[in-house]
């Protein structure tokens, strides 16, 4: 037959790379990639590492005698108003801030895709409810409508927040994964695994859910750098961690104090960089992935 | 008794528009088919492209719904069958016209061959895996390949995985939507001929949708030529290609090309005349609307759709 | 077009009744009621509940909403728990104040993003262009409230260019020159910075957008009937590219709504965002209840508005 000929004869069958080699090697290939996905690897292994040698109890409780030091032998990054060590806040921060935007990047992308999946490959009727309840959270003022949760919610602590930001948050990779659902539910390899016998609930999972990986998997990426910021500016109003647990929001609303902006750069400044560091270092490679995904943007 | 019976079959699909969106009209997509079909036959459905050809397979199979008319497989209905498991699914199995879209880019050769193995046998992977490459080799493409991916194979190639997914279950009817019109003309005899092949080895009865009359000269016994949801003239291939009744069909049969060349100006001048029939003649075959009416026998096998005498 | 539009009209209803009965249930939600600011605390708890009884806040909760939106369609918003004033009165000059922030912003980043969108569009791959894509990704990447400190550190504190906080110089006469002029004053580092930050969204847009259309036949063809480069660029591709960003005006909106909480804080400008956080602090719940309204129907507005104008520019919308 026509193919025998290029097939080369062995007993073993031939594998391909699958999706995920391709990726990795996207990465690879991309200096900027690899090296965010290095510094990342590495912020993540050191504060979580450091972060299990530290007491945060001890770390944020208040020593009248350190106030304002600048950074030094002691406090490598100096202290805050209340002689807080502003190194160990950092850390723990770090870690605070990365979990809780870990932890509501997972959230929102379970309901996310959930949502937009079931939405677009039912269609119709349940579209169309869907899609206006979807409108309606779209429209709300993020900001506002998660402070005025935040001020009310009588037991207020980091699992509630998390809660409160995924309620309000989920709607932007919903209406993603929904868009494609619609294109992908047309094309006649769904179609011919309904003729297969597949059930809708097996047809999602085994056809419809792989081909919306990739996007998925890049639309988390950039969500995580996103929720990274969106914490941060929570906490930096004083609507996200309390201070007793500190994220690099809470560091940062110290600066609202004019005295601390203008003359203690050392509690405002490493917090800011760190924040800008691990959104700009995710951001890249998110868009690594994204060029994974696309075959005509791929480099090598 | 016939094997696949399709009673006054209708598929609409509603027209949205208004200010609020509500249902305006409807398309008739198929508007009235009936034909029936006999076990390891073959039964050829023509029309030009929006013809109601593609719509027809659909629904018979289950992907559109049919909005009235009745569907006899073997004997029993099988009109709108919603289960996922039952024994008319794994019976019917399609082949899609595009050998791109429907085969999932994601996943790999073994894996598309063994769904419908999946869902209705009970297999252990290593039989799988040795069903998957019977299969193949069926099909006439190295069972080392189990492992690739889609993209890694010709358009031909990709067609014949379909077929291969198609006649897992060993199903009696297959219905084939245009399953050569997207390959290359060097590709499609060979796939013609080997799905000729397959219907003899494993006694298939095939329902064959296409636009080209030339492919379906080569395959059906059988022929029904639909027009705007409707029959225009239904008969055996013989009836179809010597004794065309209709003017449309008359038309459709013109315009096959002739390898000849001496011929060519015959062939050009007879296309010619037959237009001018058709121009002249058109309101006489088709009502205000430019629908077909009824069909009307003209012998035992030949129906053609024609006004009602008087 | 007016199809789309009243279409369009009418979804907002439900949108705004969803969003009054959301607001309606968080204002339940919040504890203590009008009445705990007024009264002292050596008066009767039997008087108290009199006097609930009296205000109607036993009734069932549908009249007790019933009579919360007919209160605030007249611009009643109720009295402000902390201040003892109606809560519109608070209102009022914090809303002048935002919306002229707003404005300000809206033309700076117009400014900012035409010409440098044109630009890296028109020499796209070249120094220029990777030049602006990099800022923009860096816009993109930098979230608003780090690069407004930043700002403020720099501009406000450091160099001294700009004030540091309020919305006009104290002392002034409302109507006259000077007051205008600090007025102006006040609203520019607040406004630049968020113009700055948030501007790369349409620089990409309008980038792409001109990238595209530059290879589109009618183009080619008006370069083959000789055309000057000026020419093309003007009459042909700007009319083309310049539209769709028409259509984000309405999601800018949106965007600076989100925006504004964080800059009045940082600048201590006296907006709506301000009085937002302010209210939360100091517990007062009816006007937290006040502000979270207006601007989530500022909100349903701005979508409203850049729906209709992206129906205007773009006729494909329409068909949906």
């Amino acid at each position: 037959m026509e193919n025998k000929a290029e097939e080369v004869k062995t007993n073993q069958p031939i594998k391909s790379p699958s999706g995920f080699n391709i990726i990795w090697r996207e990465i690879v290939r991309d200096k900027l990639a690899l090296l965010s996905l290095a510094f990342l690897i590495l912020i993540i292994a050191f504060v979580y590492g450091i972060a299990l040698f530290l007491d945060q109890k001890e770390i944020v409780k208040v020593d009248l005698f350190s106030i304002y030091e600048p950074p030094g032998e002691e406090f490598l990054l100096g202290t805050d108003y209340g002689g807080r060590d502003v190194f160990g806040q950092l850390i723990i921060g770090t870690r605070n801030s990365l979990t809780i935007a870990l932890l509501v990047t997972l959230l929102t992308g379970i309901i996310g895709v959930a949502y937009g999946v079931i939405s677009g490959y039912f269609g119709g009727h349940i579209d169309n409810i869907m899609m206006r309840i979807l409108d309606f959270f779209m429209i709300l003022p993020f900001t506002m409508i998660v402070i005025a949760f935040v001020a009310i919610v009588p037991k207020y602590n980091t699992i509630t927040f998390s809660l409160i930001m995924t309620a309000f948050l989920w709607m932007g990779i919903a209406r993603l994964i929904r868009s494609k659902a619609l294109q992908e539910k047309e094309l006649d390899y769904i179609q011919a695994s309904k003729t297969l016998g597949s059930s809708n609930f097996k047809i999602i999972f085994t056809q419809l859910l792989p081909n919306c990986s990739s996007l998925i998997i890049v639309t988390m990426t950039l969500n995580l750098a996103a929720n990274i910021g969106l914490e941060s500016g929570l906490s930096f109003l004083g609507f996200g961690f309390p201070e007793s647990t500190p994220s690099l929001g809470t560091l940062l609303s110290y600066a609202r104090n004019p005295q601390v902006l203008e003359y203690r750069w050392w509690i405002w400044v490493p917090a800011s960089l760190m924040i800008l560091l691990l959104m700009l270092s995710v951001n890249n490679i998110g868009q690594a992935l994204k060029r994974a995904g696309d075959a005509r943007q791929r480099r090598g | 008794m016939s094997y696949l019976e399709v009673n006054d079959l209708k598929v609409h699909f509603p027209i949205k528009g208004g200010v609020f969106g509500r249902t305006v009209g409807h398309i008739k997509a198929v508007d009235g088919v009936s034909f029936s079909l006999e076990k390891g036959k073959t039964y050829g459905l023509v029309g030009e492209s929006g013809s109601g050809k593609t719509t027809t397979g659909r629904a018979i199979i289950g992907l559109n719904n049919i909005t009235s008319g009745k569907v006899m497989f073997d004997g029993k209905e099988i009109t709108n069958m919603r289960r996922a498991k039952s024994d008319a699914r794994k019976n019917i199995q399609m082949i899609f016209q595009d050998p791109y879209s429907s085969l999932n880019p994601k996943k790999r050769v073994v894996d598309i061959v063994s769904e419908p193995l999946r869902n209705f046998e009970n297999l252990t992977r290593k039989e799988e895996r040795k069903r998957v490459q019977e299969l193949l080799e069926l099909v006439g493409l190295s069972p080392e390949s189990i492992l690739k991916y889609p993209h890694e194979f010709s358009g031909g190639q990709r067609q014949r995985i379909g077929i291969a997914r198609a006649i897992a279950l060993k199903p009696k009817l297959i219905i084939a939507d245009e399953p050569v019109s997207a390959l290359d003309v060097s590709v499609q005899a060979q796939v013609l001929n080997f799905m000729k092949e397959i219907q003899k080895e494993l006694d298939l009865t095939y329902l064959f949708i296409s636009h080209d009359l030339g492919v379906i000269k080569h395959m059906c016994d059988e022929i029904g030529i639909m027009y705007k949801g409707r029959y225009v003239e239904e008969g055996t291939a013989e009836d179809i290609f010597n004794d065309p009744q209709h003017i449309y069909t008359k038309r459709l049969v013109a315009a096959i090309p002739d390898i000849d060349p001496n011929k060519r100006e015959e062939k050009r001048k007879f296309r010619e005349e037959v237009k001018v029939e058709y121009d002249q003649s058109y309101n006489d075959y088709f009502d205000e609307e430019g629908l077909a009416y009824k069909l009307q026998p003209v012998s035992d096998t030949h129906l053609v759709a024609l006004p009602e005498k008087g | 077009m007016w199809k789309f539009t009243l279409r369009r009209t009418l979804i907002m209803i439900p949108q705004l009744i969803v969003l009054s009965i959301l607001i309606f249930v968080l204002a339940q939600l919040m504890p203590g009621d009008a009445l705990s600011g007024q009264v002292g605390p050596d008066v009767d708890p039997k008087r108290l509940d009199e006097i609930r009884e009296q205000m109607g806040w036993n009734d069932p909760w549908h009249e007790q909403y019933g009579r919360w939106v007919g209160g605030i369609l007249q611009g009643d918003f109720g009295d402000s728990y902390r201040f003892k004033i109606p809560v519109s009165e608070l209102i009022g000059q914090r809303i002048v104040n935002s919306f002229w922030l707003s404005v300000a912003t809206l033309i700076l980043s117009y400014l900012i993003a035409i010409p440098l969108g044109i630009t890296s569009g028109r020499y796209n791959d070249s120094w220029r262009d990777q030049l602006i894509t990099g800022y923009s990704y860096i816009g993109f990447a930098t979230p608003l409230f780090i690069f407004a400190l930043v700002m403020l550190w720099l501009f406000g504190f450091t160099l001294q260019w700009f004030p540091t906080s309020g919305s006009v110089t104290p002392g002034l006469e409302p109507g006259t020159f000077e007051y205008v002029m600090s007025k102006l004053y006040h609203l520019l580092l607040p406004a630049l910075s968020t113009a700055l930050i948030t501007t790369y969204g349409t620089i990409q847009y309008l980038r792409n957008e001109i990238v595209d259309t530059k290879q589109k036949d009618f183009i080619i063809t008006a370069r083959a009937k000789g055309a000057s480069e000026s020419r093309v660029y003007n009459r042909h591709i700007l009319r083309n590219s310049l539209l769709p960003i028409a259509a984000f005006f309405g999601f800018e909106i949106t965007n600076l709504i989100g925006g504004s909480i964080f800059i009045e804080n940082i600048f201590g400008y006296p907006g709506m965002g301000q009085l937002l956080v302010e209210s939360i602090t100091l517990r007062d719940y009816t006007v937290l209840t006040a502000t979270t309204l207006l601007f989530g129907v500022a909100s349903i507005l701005g979508a409203l508005l850049s729906d209709i104008i992206l129906s205007i520019v773009d006729p494909r919308i329409r068909i949906k």
